[in-house]
């Protein structure tokens, strides 16, 4: 903190670089933070009802993710569900962070592209696990062309699945980043226009960074379940079977 | 040069997230009761169209750097 009082310092610093030591210390005040509220909602849960209104509010929160991730991976997607919740509890508490804070673990490159590559490791875990590794290798040639001269089509068509495929990674954790410290960027350059007249002016784009919040965590774990459903929807009956079974609304007339 | 691209970026991705959103109320109107499913799908189609211009944002200053 300088000499005179700096309002955007207290709001949010233009440059919000902290050392590696610091980044480490958000980081563990995201986690003590994550683990203390699900650690306080815990406590409740032996309850007959929930009076605790942490408890209460985890208890909708796993109902949310559970209705997410059976919506898109299917029935068989239930055994997802705690990797998703970590995701998701991470990202939107580091988010809610990020509205308080100069800086948060999920405004930094390296946790955000350490995120994705933990998603993407696993889809590709998953789909090895499922289909064996040569059918999952086969699932990126795309559909079986007839004529052997059209094989040259097929290696083109793995080449660029599999460059997409490390793409995802880059997409995930870059969409995330860009959301949160653009953000910040933005609040900065709020705060700047206003000057002097208008110190706390970028208060109002804060109120919809808090959108933004929440639409980035669904959005992280939204894409998971996806990319996850895709590795194990192959079979053409199972996946017909998972649809009707939970399809939630039955259209009348 | 930058702020002119910045533009262009941010005028298509509005228009293509305008017409996902476009296309989803209406859908959302004739079919009240799938509304949550068309809300995820729109949500993953809007992560993608953002994708664009957070690209753009990223990429145009390393490309433009020795211009």
């Amino acid at each position: 903190m300088g000499t005179s009082f700096n309002p955007n310092y207290l709001v949010f610093a233009e440059d919000t670089e902290p050392s590696f030591l610091g980044f480490w210390l958000y980081v563990i005040l995201l986690i003590v933070i994550v683990f203390g509220l699900l650690a306080y909602a815990k406590k409740g849960y032996g309850a007959r009802v929930f009076t605790n209104p942490f408890t209460a509010a985890s208890e909708q929160l796993y109902l949310f993710i559970e209705n997410m991730v059976v919506g898109v991976i299917g029935a068989h997607g239930r055994k997802y569900i705690p990797f998703i919740m970590t995701f998701w509890l991470m990202i939107f508490f580091g988010n809610m962070l990020a509205l308080f804070m100069p800086f948060s673990p999920t405004a930094d490159l390296s946790f955000n592209l350490g995120m994705a590559v933990i998603s993407i490791s696993y889809v590709q875990y998953e789909g090895v696990r499922q289909n064996g590794l040569f059918g999952h290798l086969s699932h990126f040639a795309g559909p079986k062309l007839g004529a052997w001269y059209l094989i040259p089509i097929t290696i083109l068509l793995f080449v660029i699945e599999v460059v997409s495929e490390l793409m995802k990674n880059v997409s995930l954790s870059l969409r995330l980043f860009g959301n949160i410290h653009g953000g910040h960027i933005a609040v900065a350059q709020m705060d700047k226009l206003g000057g002097a007249f208008l110190p706390f002016g970028s208060l109002v784009l804060v109120m919809i960074k808090l959108l933004t919040v929440i639409v980035q965590a669904m959005i992280f774990s939204i894409l998971t379940c996806v990319y996850i459903s895709l590795v194990t929807h192959h079979d053409e009956s199972h996946h017909e079977e998972a649809t009707h079974a939970l399809e939630p609304v039955h259209v009348t007339g | 040069m930058l702020g002119l691209g910045l533009g262009i970026a941010a005028l298509g991705c509005g228009i293509g997230m305008g017409l996902i959103g476009m296309g989803a109320m209406q859908g959302m109107s004739r079919q009240p009761e799938a509304i949550g499913r068309l809300q995820t799908v729109m949500l993953i189609a809007l992560a993608f169209v953002e994708l664009v211009f957070l690209l753009t944002m990223f990429l145009a200053p390393g490309t433009f750097a020795g211009k």
